[in-house]
């Protein structure tokens, strides 16, 4: 089963061609940080109110570390229990888009913090910022949760690893990131911003996998040991998730302060809400808030895009592409 | 996408917000809004005018003006669920925009036109004309012609096209304004005006945007496109032609250069005994210079450079575009295209060996094209000058990765574009390259840098009850080459070796858009045998209608000053090397001859087919020849990201009852696909097959069939969802033995994508274990489809 204790290296036959596939998918999607362009933001840096500029620099911070905490579970939680070599193949490869989205946010940070002290002071905030340290803090909590544990043994040892799992794709990537993906959208519905977008865009396509892959991982597990499953199992899911609303929840209040244009504490939480039914729903359990999406900005995320050469880069283009010459094929 | 006019509600669209206010004095910003959401609201039944005011009263702490632009990006954000919601943020916008020019003190065209005059922005002469006809030009103004903008028409127009004053960057014109100014900035009476007026506020015609941006501006560079020759093969040239595209590309120009004359690495360099490094360094240096040069902030430079296939820098260049490997030997700002002969693909079809020149060892086959250069490369070949030989299919496969991985490394066919070209005729005179979008093919040396002006009838426009209005087109046509004909002499050109040869040869690029608008309200499949006829007599009809209005012209003003020189003067029109050319109007074929040969051509090149993306989507309708991209998508541009949904079948579903939350999730989740939704009726679903579902050979034989009618080229994009070496081989194969003389980007899309957020979510407790396919295979996959489908094979 795939949380048994062990080292597999059989690739054939192979156990879960689908955690295969999505490795490869996400090999089709390499992007690289030099690609995305942030020349245009720094003259909207300049145009904007001082709430603005508040909410765009605690946004940033939460960046600088966010990525980076996510990819130390990985390899200190994940990789070690997840015993099928394909499914370790997607999490290198998950490592590997970790590390380029800490580069892209050093990179923003860099560009946007011009004085030297004040990066600084943003690669702190973990320790300075009630509201983004809340939320390190849930995360260092859940590490730390399974970070002893070598083996999954028994039944309490592998519901241990399921509900950090769980953590990390529907509160961490699947709730604190899509907030923040949710400012840097409103941002971009105003005009302002481009570069922080449409760098976000890549980071959000290669997080909407990593969180696929972690549930498809539980509902792996589920299929192979329905048993773990069991009512306590949802109650600490549900709580969980409770929890990571409230954090990402006073980060908006922080953000948001009394409102901006288009955007409060209160539209947040709506938005949080909702993303979180989907989050519960997604592993079966029952949706806990029933609130719709109030960002209509946010459809637009879910439509295709289309670029010209003469506006920002088109970011659709596959890498690994297969076959041979040949001339009677249907196209 | 539609151009209806609905009738403008009163007082919506001819006055300030302010001025048409009836609500007290003391009313608060909200109720004020809500007053205007109201009037922008009306004559539209779907729209309500609540739903708009719901996310704008949620939100405190804004004034008067903010609250406008929140409910503006509430009306444009509802399109998906309701088109007619467009209109109401199109309307919004333009009371904004109104309040805007009111501020600069603008109330009417020729105060527009003297403020903006006042600043600096536009030149004397015009104003001078403004000013002495003020009236009559005022009179001229249809306000209400503001209503046939969408919403992404309308903020394109208000972020980048209006004029803006220099200090507080508010607009000084209206939309109207604007297309007015630009018919001023081309006329030379009042009656010029009205005529041209009357096109672009109908949305008929649109002249290119550098037209648009320019038009009686102080620096009026009117043309979109410069074909620069590729330098000579020394410093001293490579370094001037830096100049020269930074020049050009500073005042809104489209760059194509070739680079086929630069020695190749590893060549022996005299002057010091060392060795080059080839041409990847040099257009690094040409990458950092057009990503410098940001076209005064109203976009971004852009070139592409042309590359011949026996060049031995070959394969690296086609990695230029790649984002992975050493940067280096990375450009990422330029777009790449190959200048492929006709000796290459026959290689590639006999799987023989291509052998790589270095320039400096064969410097004549630059300047040959056909049998001539066939000669020439297998002399070259025979007498051992390679540098190295390759499989030539190898390096086609490698052409074709490009192709998937970048989208870019663009095919054009080198000896198709020279053939039939009307500047050929003499030897020496060589098309070495096309333009930075592949549509436009005249001659270009040293000295001379080929320049086209460009402008594109909207053929939705034209469409009336079940058939063209062929009459209308025509007259189009007429008034567009007659204005076209004009920029060439009004506009100013950023060097002299683009101003010699563009008043030497005098080619114009008249295209058209909204090929897509017309098969849907004609309900034609794109793949139909009734598409591929009609679209061909329209290309028919618009040839004859341009070249008759060029011979006028000639007639009138002369014919262009190198008409010896073209193959016209010798008696060949352009269709005459396409013996299997669909002619459908033989007499007017002989009168437009007759009339030819006694006047000559003003124009030596008359029809290109440009992208128009900026032009279709003011204009409201589908771009170029283009099929649909999709049914719903979104277009991101430096002003932001807009949704963008298919009217016709928005309307289609309305009549069949079937437009509702469901199936707008299903089209949704489907990328704007109808071809999973079992539901919809079958005719329905093959007419709103999107550009992924087409057959690609349909696109190749309409752009085929157009081909003699087209004296340049056209852009044609080509889509492949999930491309392979052997289907883009054999797609690629098959345009060129079509008779293609270029082609443009090949579209793919994302292997993965962003999990959806806004339709409601799937419980995963009943997915366990099945393979989740990712939704573009979901797509691919059906049987209206198969050719695509990988799945299955």
């Amino acid at each position: 089963m795939l949380l048994d204790p062990g080292m597999d290296l059989t690739l054939r036959p192979m156990r879960y061609p689908d955690f295969y596939e999505r490795y490869r998918a996400a090999i089709r999607n390499t992007w690289t940080v030099e690609e995305v362009d942030l020349a245009s933001d720094l003259a909207d840096l300049a145009r904007l109110t001082p709430e603005e500029l508040h909410l765009v620099n605690r946004l940033v911070a939460f960046f600088a570390t966010g990525d980076s905490i996510v990819a130390n579970n990985l390899v200190l939680n994940l990789y070690k229990h997840v015993n099928a070599p394909e499914a370790r193949l997607y999490l290198s490869r998950q490592l590997f888009e970790e590390a380029v989205h800490v580069q892209f946010y050093l990179t923003l940070l860099d560009t946007y913090l011009p004085d030297h002290d004040e990066r600084v002071r943003a690669f702190a905030a973990i320790e300075h910022i009630p509201s983004i340290r809340a939320k390190a803090e849930f995360c260092f909590k859940w590490i730390d949760s399974i970070n002893r544990l070598d083996e999954l043994r028994t039944a309490a040892d592998r519901r241990a690893f399921l509900l950090n799992l769980i953590c990390f794709a529907a509160c961490i990537e699947g709730l604190f990131f899509y907030g923040a993906f949710a400012y840097v959208y409103w941002l971009r519905s105003r005009g302002l911003l481009n570069g922080l977008a449409s760098g976000t865009n890549w980071v959000f396509r290669d997080e909407s996998m990593h969180m696929e892959f972690a549930f498809s991982v539980v509902d792996t597990v589920r299929a192979e040991e329905p048993e773990l499953f069991d009512a306590a199992m949802t109650r600490q899911v549900t709580e969980m998730i409770d929890e990571a609303v409230e954090a990402e929840l006073a980060f908006a209040r922080d953000l948001c302060g009394d409102g901006l244009p288009g955007m409060s504490a209160d539209d947040m939480r709506r938005y949080l809400e909702y993303v979180a039914d989907q989050r519960l729903a997604r592993l079966g359990l029952p949706v806990r808030y029933g609130t719709e999406n109030p960002f209509a900005f946010m459809e637009l995320q879910d439509v295709q895009e289309l670029s010209n050469f003469f506006e920002r880069r088109v970011s659709a283009y596959q890498i690994g592409v297969e076959g041979a010459v040949a001339f009677d094929e249907a196209f | 996408m539609t151009q209806e006019l609905i009738a403008p509600p009163a007082g919506v669209l001819t006055g300030t917000a302010e001025a048409v206010s009836v609500a007290p004095a003391q009313a608060t910003p909200v109720e004020r809004l809500a007053e205007q959401v109201e009037r922008a609201c009306a004559g539209l039944p779907d729209a309500d005018p609540a739903r708009v005011l719901a996310a704008v009263r949620a939100n405190g702490g804004v004034d008067a003006a903010g609250l406008r632009d929140l409910a503006i990006g509430e009306a444009a954000a509802l399109v998906g669920v309701e088109p007619a919601y467009s209109r109401v943020a199109a309307r919004l916008l333009g009371a904004k925009i109104a309040d805007e020019a009111a501020a600069e003190g603008v109330r009417s065209f020729a105060g527009s036109v003297a403020v903006a005059h006042r600043e600096g922005l536009l030149s004397d002469a015009p104003a001078a004309f403004v000013a002495a006809h003020a009236d009559a030009l005022n009179a001229l103004v249809d306000e209400a012609a503001d209503d046939r903008f969408e919403y992404f028409g309308l903020r394109t127009v208000y972020d980048r096209y209006l004029l803006r004053h220099p200090r507080t960057r508010r607009v000084v014109e209206r939309p109207q304004y604007f297309l007015m100014r630009v018919a001023v900035g081309l006329s030379d009476t009042v009656e010029d005006v009205r005529e041209l007026y009357a096109l672009l506020s109908t949305l008929s015609y649109l002249p290119s945007s550098p037209t648009l941006f320019n038009s009686a501006a102080r620096r009026p560079q009117l043309s979109s496109c410069f074909l620069l020759d590729s330098p000579r093969d020394e410093l001293e040239s490579i370094y001037e032609r830096y100049a020269q595209v930074a020049r050009l590309s500073k005042y809104a120009g489209g760059i194509g250069v070739s680079w086929s004359r630069i020695r190749s690495r590893g060549s022996l360099i005299r002057g010091t005994n060392g060795h080059s490094n080839g041409i990847v360094p040099w257009l690094r240096t040409l990458d950092s210079s057009v990503a410098a040069v940001n076209q005064g902030g109203r976009r971004k430079g852009a070139a592409c450079v042309y590359l011949e296939p026996w060049h031995a820098d070959v394969e690296e260049f086609l990695e230029l575009r790649d984002n992975t490997g050493e940067e280096a030997r990375r450009t990422h700002n330029l777009n790449l295209a190959n200048w492929i002969p006709d000796e290459f693909m026959r290689r590639v079809e006999a799987d023989a060996r291509w052998s790589l020149f270095d320039p400096k060892e064969t410097p004549e086959l630059v300047d040959l094209w056909g049998e001539e250069f066939d000669a020439a490369y297998r002399r070259a070949e025979a007498e051992g000058r390679y540098v190295r030989q390759v499989p030539a299919r190898r390096l086609f496969g490698r052409m074709m990765r490009t192709l998937a991985e970048t989208g870019n490394g663009w095919m054009t066919f080198k000896d198709a574009a020279n053939r039939a070209c009307n500047q050929t005729a003499e030897p020496g005179n060589v098309v070495h390259l096309s333009n930075l979008c592949t549509e436009i093919l005249e001659v270009t040396s040293d000295g001379e840098t080929a320049v086209c002006n460009l402008g594109s009838v909207n053929l939705g426009a034209h469409v009336s009850g079940d058939d063209l209005d062929w009459e209308r087109l025509r007259s189009t046509v007429r008034t567009a080459v007659r204005f076209l004909d004009r920029t060439i002499d009004r506009g100013f050109y950023p060097t002299a070796e683009a101003e010699g040869a563009n008043r030497k040869w005098r080619p114009v690029g008249l295209g058209v858009m909204g090929l897509a608008d017309v098969f849907f309200k004609l309900r034609l499949p794109f793949d139909s045998a009734e598409a591929r006829a009609l679209s061909t007599r329209i290309a028919e009809e618009i040839a004859l209608a341009a070249y008759d209005a060029s011979a006028d012209l000639a007639a009138e003003l002369g014919a262009l000053p190198n008409y010896a020189a073209t193959r016209t003067a010798r008696g060949e029109l352009h269709v005459d090397h396409f013996p299997d050319a669909a002619i459908t109007r033989p007499d007017a074929w002989d009168a437009l001859r007759a009339k030819v040969a006694e006047h000559g051509l003003r124009n030596s090149l008359l029809i290109a087919i440009a992208p128009t993306a900026t032009i279709a989507s003011i204009a409201g309708c589908y771009e170029c020849v283009e099929p649909q991209v999709s049914n719903l998508f979104k277009r991101e541009t430096l002003s932001g990201e807009f949704l963008q949904i298919n009217n016709y079948l928005v309307a289609d579903l309305k009549r069949l009852g079937l437009w509702d939350a469901a199936t707008r999730d299903a089209i949704k989740r489907a990328n704007g696909s109808l071809q999973g939704l079992a539901d919809l009726p079958a005719d329905l679903r093959e007419l709103y097959r999107t550009a992924w579902e087409l057959p690609q050979k349909a696109l190749i034989d309409l752009a085929a069939a157009r081909t003699p009618f087209i004296d340049q080229s056209q852009s044609l994009n080509l889509f492949m969802e999930t491309p392979t070496i052997g289907k883009l081989s054999s797609m690629y194969a098959y345009a060129w033995r079509s008779g293609l003389k270029t082609t443009y980007y090949l579209r793919s899309r994302p292997a993965t994508r962003i999990a959806q957020t806004t339709i409601t979510q799937a419980t995963g407790a009943h997915t366990t274990g099945a393979r989740t396919a990712p939704d573009a295979e979901a797509v691919a996959c059906s049987l209206e489809n198969p050719e695509t489908c990988e799945a299955c094979q």
